[in-house]
């Protein structure tokens, strides 16, 4: 036993068999191709949502570069940048032609990968050297190559985009009725990125004028330069300020030039039309009272019922929902009940229910939460409607944020417009029906909700069907659904509103008296 | 309360296995019936000289025994259990323990040094038996020499057996003192010298301090290279081993005596024995790795805050190290090819002079080129082995631009000498040699290309003819015949220079496997693995002649299971072969499985495979059941939806597996198999899932079963749920408070070394998957809501991933994606939760800016995420 003291020191001799690495390698790259697949299976889910859920749609999959190339890109682009410094500086024979060149070759990097080169260009200099390309009386094709320059370095990152101060006032200038279409659209691009990036430069392009000759390149039926101006425009009235879209609406004719293009075919003209739409309406009450006189609404409805492009049903949706929350005179003038358009209306945001898209839905409920929230008639007419069994479905089955809004929607179809600073009158036939076929549930899970909006509105119902089923049934139902369970969570809950709601509830339907009568 | 034990003790020895049952039965009894009067009595018996010697040492034994065990488990219960014991009682057991080292018997002495160190490894750490080390010391200079020995022998075991933290400085100082004086040339007894320097052996760890003190450090190598001057063998032998350990533990502080010690290795290496050469060998071996692992940092990160500088010591030893080492490489033995535990002198040469070349890259060519070309025609097969053996050695490390002129030259002879040299040994490592250049000069890597369409005829022509030769050099040349499959592994799907052998390789190698001596020098492993090389190399027009190995294969397997009466020698060579058959048929399945008309022609032999696969259960061989695993998994990676109808039968087995936490390895590979199937059947895997989360649950709660299953594990449940979606819900009260705990674990370990902060980030990664995998499966259900209650934490954790700063790439592209699927998942809900997180703001952002473009892509997905979740 003394012996065995020191471990020998014993190292694998160089020359060993093969059999043992190749073994080794053969399981360890059976658990890499498990972990591969595995990685694959992720990032595949990931990729193909970014697709379906539409609005902010940016495409991922393109090849990414390996970092070599990434820097002989940006090699490249330095070396562009100084090719181009040094067209400009030269006088000679060809000179227009060499600038053109050096553009082009500046712009193709710009272009070229998910990750543009932007940095490295603008380390080199080229905003001053560009903003020097954009001079009045430069050939068009100087202005849209540099122009196009600028479009792609102002979608590089925040600081990247507002490198392009200095450059504004000549992009600007260049969207004048002096210019050709073309150059005028690659500087209505190059805007928008400017604009997209926040509200601080908003301000700036607003104040430098950006917002009349973009207005006014919306007027004539030029598609492509139409569709361009209004995504710009969008971007730029995105507020919160709401002056922009104010000022957007008075426009000359620009109310008419909307209502022309959304009866385009055009899709994707259309789907910029309705941005600008759903931004005028969500800011401006100027702009809300304007448009509801007009046949926008009508239109809406129409693309609603007959489009099944999800990226210009959103905004179209949104607009729609917005002109109806915006503007109560929307639900009392327009959309009468017994109106065709009102019955239109309901079909359209019965389709969307019925859509596969989650934001849809959620839209959709929104909006007839609106409506839901007008006068007894509009109520009527939503309860007799499709909707209700389609709503009473979602309650139970939809993800979180739609189940939310069609509570509201089934609160409100509950409810008689409340007179007074009372509690509000109950229209007992609806609420009763609904409680019958489930609803309760629903409401409950909400009350369980984090969110204290939802939360809110399962205890306003809860406290509807406490206090208004028939013969008191109320609390007993209440009671079957784990309602007290749901409550009681809030006894010591932070919010103090939703706590005395609550306790309130609890005191006055499961006081010392409950159950007593049984 | 001590009971008379002896005669229980001797019969427990004897030869007659009645008796010897018997006496077992009692001890076992007595220990259950009385433990404190058991080990009391034991202790006794231990330190009692009226005693026999033998039954003396089998108490000491068993008592340490009762100490500590092997398996984890089991030794952190008897740790409790000794703990937990009478205070009194043990220090009654201990004073004997202590009386025995001046035992004159030299056994009783050594035993009871094992058991005190194992007392002191329980003990110490908790702050108790703080007197030891004091006790040892403060006498030692008056003890009789035997007593010395037996003391300093402890302290040995003491300091191999508990950690350097829980001794103080001071008690560290006294130990070493003792030590080095106790190895000092004024020391007569060379027991106490031998004892001395062991104990050194183990003490080093314990000697940072001393070591950053050039007065003391500069005193403990003065007497260590002394020691290797000993007149004693055993002593030098111990010296050298001292030497080692300091070459790799105090690198840094080498360099004012690497002198002297080259002086005395490379006398050593000439003139000493060969237990003490080869210490002296090692020396220079193991500084080579150090130099390695200190230039790959170098090389990977080129601020090198590395604290650790490089010295160059092998660069500038180079001149007297090579010859050195050339001149080990003719003392061969004869028939060391053949031995597969064979190590002697010239095999350590050869394996430091490999170090070397990778330590030194292109310098080491020009010195070993002349004795290559001296020796490598010489009558003598000593010589011409040697040459081959320098040749082989130094092929890895210097530059291509270097070897390749060479290996040019070379490989014509070498094909030639692996026909016709009249010695095996010459051909074993002609051959080996050959598999070198393959392994590292050959490959579309590579510019100038060594095998081209004028040689490759007859380089396959001399290697499959070598594969007839004795089983060593068949067993090389397959190896050979590896690595020339594998520089072609990245043909495509294109033309492969092998297409016009394949056939005929597949078939020289099928005979190979089939010969009577296979089982030799592991013949039959290599040529199946290098079967499975070729295959996994080939390209598609080769695959009819694969698919035909299909049904070759089954048909080996299905002999191997019908076979009946075996020996268990027979046995355990059947089972081997029947985890290589597997092996061979999860490469033939992956590389049929990927392209369509094959898989549709294979998987008609679906049915039969999976039938034979399970009856690889009924034996009791851990590989066979590792390679069974891995085998069903690419077929039901292959079979796809289709794999649902060999669940019912195989799901026992499954469980089995995930059940086996002795073979722990066995139990991992299984759980890489439950993420196959899931792949493969998603939400038909529903059925099984109960029973799989339920054994995955117990496992991550299990002490017993080897940490680095448990990432895989949590991995695991990210591939159940995106397999099955919402219906991970009923899990979710289990799973989540797992991964939670674990995730707290995990998010800070300060001062964790090197394997720790590995494992600590594997495991991270493990959590992450399954979070991921969890948001992902209940995305767009209607159940997200239940998701929410977990994400403040969830956030918390990723934050916390962030402030340590001491993630991987792998981890951060992880954690990120995590951050987009729950923002995905819970969408608008979450929103103000991740906007107050960290996470959201600097981590994301900083992995928008990551050199690694997965980490990017994943961040670019969380950003999208984030703002969807954020604006609607």
């Amino acid at each position: 036993m003394a012996d065995e003291g020191l471990a020998a020191h014993r190292r694998e001799p160089i020359k060993s068999s093969v059999g043992n690495v190749a073994a080794h390698r053969r399981r360890k790259n059976a658990a890499t191709v498990g972990k591969e697949r595995r990685e694959s299976l992720v990032r595949a889910k990931r990729l193909c949502r970014v697709g379906i859920s539409g609005d902010t749609a940016v495409s991922l999959e393109n090849d990414m570069m390996i970092d070599e190339e990434q820097s002989i890109l940006e090699a490249q682009t330095s070396s562009a940048v100084e090719e181009l410094k040094s067209s400009v500086a030269y006088q000679g024979k060809g000179a227009m032609q060499k600038r053109v060149n050096a553009l082009r070759e500046l712009r193709r990097l710009l272009s070229r990968s998910e990750f543009p080169p932007v940095e490295a260009s603008l380390k080199a200099g080229a905003i001053p050297i560009l903003v020097q390309c954009l001079s009045f009386g430069s050939p068009d094709e100087q202005l849209l190559e540099a122009a196009w320059c600028l479009t792609n370095i102002a979608a590089g990152k925040p600081e990247e985009t507002e490198a392009l101060l200095p450059a504004l006032p000549l992009l600007i200038a260049h969207l004048g009725e002096n210019s050709s279409l073309s150059v005028a659209e690659q500087c209505a691009w190059a805007l928008g990125n400017v604009a997209g990036e926040g509200e601080k430069l908003r301000n700036v392009l607003l104040s430098q004028g950006a917002l009349l000759p973009l207005a006014r390149m919306m007027l004539p039926n030029k598609g492509s330069t139409v569709r361009t101006a209004a995504w710009a425009l969008s971007n730029l009235i995105k507020g919160p300020d709401p002056k922009a879209a104010t000022e957007l609406i008075r426009v000359d004719g620009l109310l008419d030039a909307i209502v022309r293009h959304l009866k385009k075919a055009d899709d994707e003209l259309t789907t910029e039309v309705a941005w600008v739409v759903v931004y005028l309406s969500a800011l401006s009450n100027v702009a809300t009272g304007m448009l509801v006189k007009t046949d926008v609404l009508q239109l809406l409805v129409e693309r609603l019922a007959t489009s099944n492009s999800l990226q210009l049903l959103i905004p179209v949706l949104r607009s729609l929902g917005n002109l109806v929350a915006g503007d109560s005179n929307t639900t009392h003038a327009v959309l009468v009940p017994g109106r065709e358009i009102t019955d239109h209306v309901i079909e359209v945001l019965v389709k969307c229910l019925n859509s596969e898209h989650r934001v849809l839905k959620k839209e959709a409920a929104w909006v007839l939460s609106n409506i839901a929230a007008g006068s007894v008639e509009h109520k009527q007419l939503i309860y007799s409607s499709e909707a209700v069994p389609l709503l009473l479905r979602l309650l139970s089955t939809a993800p979180f944020d739609v189940r939310k809004e069609v509570a509201y929607v089934l609160g409100n179809l509950c409810v008689a417009p409340t007179e007074g600073d009372g509690k509000p009158n109950l229209i007992c036939e609806h609420l009763v029906s609904l409680v019958g076929r489930g609803c309760l549930p629903g409401f409950i899970d909400l009350v369980r909700s984090a969110d204290t909006e939802a939360a809110r509105v399962g205890l306003q119902f809860m406290e509807l069907v406490l206090r208004g089923m028939p013969h008191g049934e109320g609390p007993k139902l209440v009671e079957r659904e784990d309602g007290i369970d749901a409550m009681e969570r809030f006894q010591f809950h932070e919010n103090e509103d939703l706590r005395n709601m609550a306790n309130g509830l609890v005191d006055t339907y499961f006081g010392e008296d409950y159950g007593l009568d049984d | 309360m001590a009971m008379e034990v002896t005669q229980i003790l001797l019969n427990a020895q004897a030869v007659d296995s009645t008796l010897r049952n018997q006496a077992e039965e009692n001890l076992k009894q007595f220990q259950e019936q009385n433990l404190p009067s058991f080990l009391l009595s034991l202790a006794g018996e231990l330190s009692n000289d009226d005693k026999p010697v033998e039954s003396r040492k089998l108490a000491g034994l068993i008592l340490k025994n009762a100490l500590d065990a092997k398996e984890q488990h089991r030794k952190h219960e008897l740790v409790q259990r000794w703990l937990s014991l009478d205070t009194s009682l043990k220090s009654q057991i201990k004073a004997c323990l202590l009386k025995t080292l001046s035992s004159p018997a030299l056994d009783a002495r050594s035993t009871a040094s094992q058991v005190i160190a194992k007392v002191a490894g329980i003990e110490l750490p908790h702050k108790q038996w703080p007197e030891l080390i004091g006790t040892f010391l403060s006498n030692i200079h008056q003890l009789p020499a035997h007593t010395k020995q037996a003391t300093l022998e402890t302290l040995g075991y003491i300091c191999e057996e508990v950690s350097p933290d829980v001794v103080e400085q001071d008690e560290v100082n006294k130990i070493l003192t003792a030590v080095v004086q106790g190895m000092n040339s004024s020391e007569s007894n060379n027991d106490v010298r031998l004892a001395a320097t062991r104990a050194l052996f183990n003490a080093l760890g314990f000697a940072r301090a001393n070591f950053s003190n050039d007065m003391e450090r500069d005193y403990i190598m003065r007497v260590v290279c002394e020691s290797t001057l000993s007149p004693e063998l055993k002593i030098r032998q111990s010296a050298f081993e001292c030497l080692v350990a300091i070459s790799s533990t105090y690198y840094e502080k080498l360099a004012p005596y690497i002198q002297d010690i080259f002086n005395i290795t490379a006398k050593a290496v000439k003139e000493d024995e060969e237990p003490v050469a080869l210490q002296a060998i090692e020396f220079w071996s193991s500084v080579c790795d150090e130099e390695i692992d200190i230039l790959e940092e170098y090389g990977g990160e080129f601020s090198a805050d590395s604290d650790v500088p490089c010295f160059y010591f092998v660069k500038q030893a180079l001149p007297v190290l090579i010859p050195l080492l050339l001149e080990t490489l003719l003392k061969q033995e004869e028939d060391q090819d053949q031995d597969e535990g064979a190590w002697n002198i010239a095999m350590a040469g050869g394996t430091c002079l490999g170090l070397v070349a990778r330590t030194v890259g292109d310098d080491v060519v020009p010195l070993v080129m002349p004795f290559i070309e001296e020796n490598i025609t010489k009558p003598d097969w000593r010589q011409r082995e040697a040459a081959t053996y320098a040749f082989g050695s130094i092929l890895e490390g210097p530059s291509p631009d270097k070897l390749i002129p060479l290996v040019n030259i070379a490989l014509n002879f070498m094909l030639t000498a692996l026909m016709k040299d009249p010695n095996n040994h010459v051909k074993d490592t002609t051959a080996w040699t050959l598999g070198r250049m393959f392994e590292f000069l050959h490959g579309s890597a590579l510019e100038t290309p060594i095998i081209t369409q004028t040689n490759i005829q007859q380089i396959i022509t001399v290697l499959l003819q070598s594969m007839k030769d004795v089983p060593n050099v068949a067993e090389k040349a397959c190896g050979a015949l590896y690595f020339l499959a594998q520089g072609y592994e990245d043909a495509g799907s294109s033309s492969s220079p092998l297409t016009p052998f394949f056939q005929e390789i597949v078939q020289a190698l099928l005979t190979a496997t089939h010969r009577e001596d296979a089982g030799e020098s592991r013949l039959r492993t290599a040529a199946y693995e290098t079967l499975n090389e070729v295959v996994r190399c080939s390209t598609d027009e080769t695959a009819p002649m694969v698919l035909q190995l299909v049904p070759l294969i089954m048909m080996e397997l299905h002999q191997t299971l019908e076979a009946q009466k075996l020996s268990s020698d027979e046995r355990e060579k059947q089972n081997e072969l029947q985890g290589l058959l597997c092996g061979c048929l999860q490469v033939i399945i992956q590389k049929l499985g990927s392209a369509e008309p094959t898989k549709y022609v294979f998987m008609q032999y679906a049915d039969q495979m999976m039938a034979l696969f399970l009856r690889v259960f009924a034996s009791r061989s851990a590989t066979a059941h590792e390679e069974a695993m891995l085998v069903i998994g690419a077929l039901a990676y292959a079979a796809g939806a289709d794999f649902a109808k060999y669940m019912p039968e195989f799901y026992r087995y499954l469980e089995m597996g995930l059940q086996n936490f002795e073979d722990y390895q066995v139990c991992a590979i299984t759980v890489g198999v439950v993420g196959d199937i899931c792949r493969a059947l998603e939400d038909k895997i529903l059925p099984y899932c109960d029973g799989i989360m339920t054994q995955l649950l117990k496992d991550l709660s299990s002490n017993q079963l080897h940490r680095s299953v448990k990432p895989p594990i949590f991995s695991c449940f990210g591939d159940i749920a995106l397999a099955i979606g919402e219906n991970f819900e009923k899990y979710l009260m289990y799973a989540m408070p797992m991964l939670q705990s674990a995730a707290e674990l995990s998010a800070h370990i300060s001062g964790a070394d090197d394997d720790m902060l590995e494992y600590t980030n594997s495991l991270r990664n493990g959590i992450l998957e399954a979070y991921s995998g969890i948001f992902q499966g209940f995305k767009g259900s209607s159940n997200t809501q239940l998701l929410m209650p977990y994400a403040p934490h969830i956030l918390q954790f990723l934050d916390s991933l962030y402030m340590e700063k001491d993630m991987d790439d792998a981890v951060s592209k992880t954690a990120i994606g995590v951050l987009g699927d729950l923002a995905d998942t819970l969408g608008g809900n979450a929103g103000p939760l991740i906007q107050q997180s960290v996470s959201s703001r600097d981590f994301l952002s900083e992995c928008l800016s990551s050199d690694d473009h997965l980490i990017r892509e994943s961040a670019e997905w969380a950003k999208l995420a984030i703002s969807r979740a954020i604006s609607i």
